[in-house]
């Protein structure tokens, strides 16, 4: 079954130099009780297709097509009115920064209690005792029910975050780096009480992140956005152990711990501009591997023999070119 | 733990600027050139009356002394006796301070209600035409002289249209059994409206820009995203949360504002001949009545002094992260 | 080489001069509101500096009708622009005198305290310690002097003087600038390039008044044009309130001649309107000007 399909999904910004096509055409589903790991440099797009997911974006982006199909209903052709009855009852959010997400001028009990009256139809009384119960669930002791938000330490918000965003038992979470903020001890716990709840819920989830380990550690699938376009997706182990787009081997590559050890190697070189996106493969000018038929076609999202999609003129050499990335001076410009 | 200290440091700090307040009035008063006195006797007086008003205000002995004298009989509220009024200061000075008080609360009031729901609905409707056409009158009412404001507003309505006494707080004649019972008649009332009206089409302008502005910077907020994506309402989202944090410095605005009116009035109690603390103060200077001048000037201080300081607790009182600070 | 060298800082300095008007004109076009603002400022300054030309009569001088008796109360728009006062004075030429007055009052007294008001809060800021403990009280004392009766105060003790104004300011208004300096120069001396002239053996002077200093300066600008405009509505409370000098024309003694000789109730609009109107304007352009000012320092502001 499938939760959330995302079809081609088009999301542009204006800006002072023209339209940025934030997100081109991402295209991925998320089967239920999953988790999602979407996962791409900061500017990929993957937080405007959170944020697009949920409806809620800037004055200055829209979505300028394609579709999001959840539990076989189209979002994006939904009135505002039917959006919003749907936006934390089925689809709910967690934030980066729960600092900034959280008012700072009510108690973190008050905040969790507003969601349970004004959408979940509950009286005061068992919504404060529903927030409780909730605390409890994610770890935290239920007199910080009455703390502010300034009072918590970063590793707390975060799970008050967690506990805010599973009120009302929705069908969907949208995890927008939910632990980038935190350290790395810190971070593994939030994400193993994220997991477990995850698991006894049943919960389907999108896990935005930059971090593959991240990825690696919470994700049963992984999509890899670049510049505003999915570029691999498919199960976190065969992504993982077997990408198939350059792009996926090089941020591998780049998280030297999840190989265990070896050396740290960034891709050089720049996304291109969004404004002006090229018509060819938009990893073209960075890649090792690059032809002169990658600068002229793009490329589609297509199947390859580990069963993953992905978008790459040359994902029939991949076992070969997978050596030759394992490799630093590969990535390495001369 | 931490707030209470806070508050101890503030309310020594306070009683520090009053005290050093009044020591400089002290030194203005008495170290002017010539006598305090020389502008009041005149050569009618015999000597014998000279001498006995040169004891009464200590003028005989040390400066030193003098202050002493000064200082404790503040502390027992004596201010001396008013020249003009034959009667002690301090009775003369606080029958102004109620007609001052009842025009600078009725004109906050009304300044601040109108200037909140203004700023937050330029904020709402930024970028259209409202917005356009509403904030240079606001910055024009904000950069008027407040008395010529009031000198407009009363050729309007008090002389060309007659709607309106044309000054004073009472009309002359009428007699009330109590101070609680002339400021609540309907009469006091009818004399207010004017020059309340005029103060608050000048006070107006600061909560509304403010409010706009706060409003604005909290509209970016992520809390109130979130808020969207919770579903709320547009009433919770504005009123709930962007107006609730935006509303803590108009708040501080406010009870900062009663501290400056008290003294700023001072003008517009003139146009409208409001005997107020001001127009005292202007005219106890002006016939160098100077006991009731200083202690016009220090009631005016001590009232804007305390405004401060209720302000800023009234911030930390207001703000959890200020009022609800550790625990983490 | 002396001469490339030369010829190079020239245009150097060409250039620097065009990169300035070419900002000056894109300040024109991106804020209209601070364009404005400096127009109304020159229109004044013109107006203040060719009083004797442009006024019509001398504003003190009682005019009389071809009949020898007192030209009182004429009408605006016939041989009197503005009409005349009830003793037969021209309001026209008072009202430009009148901008002679308040732009001296408003420009020394919003220099006095801006420069007040930056030499403490740049102090306070760089030395901080004991230096900035005291002056910080010392600005809390002033913060607790209620200013228009404080100048009131001051003028019945003072020969009366629009200076009073300008001594009032300077010793009550100075604090806001200084807080404003002080927070800024506490940030900008943790800044690299002041370490960097710390570890470069730079004096302590020289980093507060070439490094630091600089930095600050717009700031205060901001706080002058919008003490330009408070020093304006100070001095015409204070003379409204018959503080001022007698022998100076000023926009508040004439509201206070047309208070007092009941203008108000005789409908007398031309008398009160004008004088009250030109010192909206040039506060307004005080607004203007401190608005664009910090639309350019602090981006964040604009959309």
């Amino acid at each position: 079954m499938t939760v959330l399909s995302v079809q081609d999904l088009q999301v542009h910004y204006r800006t002072s130099r023209g339209v940025a096509q934030a997100v081109r055409g991402a295209t991925f589903d998320v089967p239920e009780g999953q988790v999602v790991g979407v996962v791409g440099e900061s500017g990929c797009g993957k937080t405007t297709l959170a944020r697009a997911i949920m409806g809620v974006m800037p004055k200055t982006a829209h979505t300028a097509g394609g579709k999001l199909v959840f539990q076989g209903t189209d979002l994006l052709s939904l009135s505002p009115r039917e959006l919003a009855s749907k936006r934390w009852r089925e689809i709910a959010f967690i934030p980066q920064s729960a600092m900034n997400s959280l008012d700072p001028v009510y108690r973190v009990g008050t905040q969790i209690a507003e969601v349970l009256v004004d959408r979940g139809g509950m009286d005061r009384k068992s919504a404060m005792r529903r927030a409780a119960e909730l605390f409890d669930m994610v770890g935290l002791d239920v007199v910080r029910l009455r703390d502010f938000p300034h009072q918590y330490s970063g590793g707390m918000r975060q799970r008050a975050a967690i506990a805010l965003a599973l009120a009302l038992e929705p069908k969907l979470v949208i995890a927008d780096e939910p632990v980038t903020a935190l350290d790395v001890i810190i971070q593994r716990q939030v994400l193993d009480t994220f997991k477990d709840l995850q698991k006894r819920l049943g919960l389907s989830v999108i896990l935005i992140t930059h971090d593959i380990s991240v990825v690696a550690y919470a994700s049963d699938r992984v999509v890899v956005m670049y510049a505003g376009e999915v570029i691999e997706s498919g199960t976190t182990r065969e992504v993982l152990q077997r990408p198939f787009h350059p792009y996926t081997m090089g941020l591998y590559k780049a998280f030297p711990e999840l190989h265990g050890g070896g050396t740290l190697v960034p891709i050089e070189g720049t996304p291109p501009d969004l404004i002006d996106p090229p018509p060819a493969c938009s990893f073209a000018e960075r890649c090792p591997f690059v032809e002169a038929a990658c600068r002229e076609m793009k490329p589609a999202l297509a199947p390859v023999a580990s069963g993953s999609l992905a978008a790459c003129r040359r994902s029939p050499e991949a076992d070969r070119l997978r050596v030759l990335a394992g490799e630093a001076s590969t990535w390495l410009r001369s | 733990m931490q707030g209470s200290s806070r508050l101890v440091g503030r309310l020594v700090l306070t009683l520090f600027v009053l005290w050093t307040v009044a020591t400089i009035l002290f030194l203005i008063f008495r170290l002017a050139p010539g006598s305090p006195l020389a502008a009041f006797v005149t050569p009618t007086f015999t000597a014998e009356q000279q001498e006995s008003l040169t004891r009464q205000f200590g003028l005989d002995r040390s400066l030193f002394q003098q202050y002493l004298l000064y200082m404790s009989n503040l502390l027992q509220g004596n201010l001396g006796e008013s020249f003009f009024y034959k009667r002690p200061v301090a009775e003369v000075v606080m029958t102004a301070f109620g007609n001052t008080i009842a025009l600078t609360l009725g004109s906050l009031l009304v300044a601040y209600a109108f200037g909140v729901v203004m700023g937050a609905v330029f904020a709402w409707k930024r970028g259209t035409w409202i917005e356009g056409a509403g904030i240079p009158v606001v910055l024009v009412t904000r950069a008027a002289p407040e008395f010529w404001l009031g000198m407009v507003v009363l050729a309007i309505f008090a002389f060309s249209l007659g709607w309106f006494p044309g000054g004073g707080a009472n009309s002359a004649g009428l007699t009330f059994s109590s101070e609680w019972a002339r400021i609540f008649s309907l009469d006091f009332l009818r004399h207010l409206i004017l020059p309340a009206f005029a103060l608050a089409l000048y006070l107006q302008g600061l909560p509304l820009l403010l409010m706009r502005t706060n409003m604005l910077e909290v509209m970016q907020e992520d809390f109130v995203t979130m808020a969207r994506m919770k579903g709320l309402s547009n009433w919770a989202i504005v009123m709930r949360h962007a107006a609730r944090n935006a509303l803590l410095p108009v708040a501080t605005a406010f009870a900062l504002g009663i501290g400056q009116s008290v003294g700023g009035n001072v003008v517009v109690e003139t146009v409208f001949s409001w005997p107020g603390l001001g127009r005292m103060l202007v005219e106890a200077v002006a016939s160098s009545d100077y006991p009731l001048a200083q202690g016009a000037f220090l009631l005016i201080t001590t009232v804007l002094v305390t405004m401060n300081f209720v302000a800023d607790m009234l911030y930390s009182l207001l703000d959890p992260r200020i009022a609800h600070a550790g625990h983490r | 080489m002396r001469a490339i060298a030369e010829t190079r800082a020239v245009r150097g300095t060409r250039r620097s001069f065009l990169v300035g008007l070419g900002r000056a004109f894109d300040l024109v076009r991106r804020d209209p509101f601070a364009t404005a603002g400096i127009l109304i400022y020159a229109v004044f300054l013109f107006v203040a500096i060719f009083a004797d030309q442009l006024a019509t009569h001398d504003p003190h001088q009682i005019l009389y009708r071809a009949n020898r008796r007192v030209a009182s109360n004429l009408p605006p728009f016939g041989d009197h622009i503005l009409g005349t006062t009830n003793l037969g004075r021209d309001i026209y030429s008072q009202l430009i005198y009148g901008a002679r007055s308040a732009l001296l009052v408003g420009i020394s007294a919003a220099f006095a305290v801006v420069l007040i008001g930056t030499l403490v809060g740049l102090v306070a800021g760089f030395f901080r310690g004991w230096v900035d403990m005291v002056i910080m009280r010392v600005a809390d004392v002033a913060l607790g002097i209620p200013f228009l009766p404080f100048v009131i105060v001051l003028s019945s003790f003072l020969e009366p003087s629009m200076w009073n104004v300008v001594i009032g300011m300077a010793l009550v208004v100075w604090p806001s600038t200084s807080r404003v300096i002080r927070s800024q120069v506490l940030s900008l001396r943790e800044r690299t390039f002041v370490e960097a002239a710390r570890v470069t053996g730079c004096s302590q002077a020289r980093i507060l008044f070439v490094h630091i200093a600089p930095n600050v300066l717009p700031l205060s600008f901001v706080y002058g044009s919008i003490a330009i405009g408070w020093a304006i509505l100070t001095e015409a409370s204070v003379s409204f309130l018959g503080f001022g000098p007698g022998n100076t024309v000023s926009w508040g003694s004439m509201l206070q001649n047309a208070y007092v000789s009941q203008a108000l109730s005789r409908g007398w609009y031309h008398w009160f309107v004008p004088p009250g109107i030109c010192i909206i304007l040039v506060v307004v352009a005080g607004f203007f000007v401190s608005r664009g000012f910090e639309e350019v320092l602090f981006p964040k502001l604009r959309d």
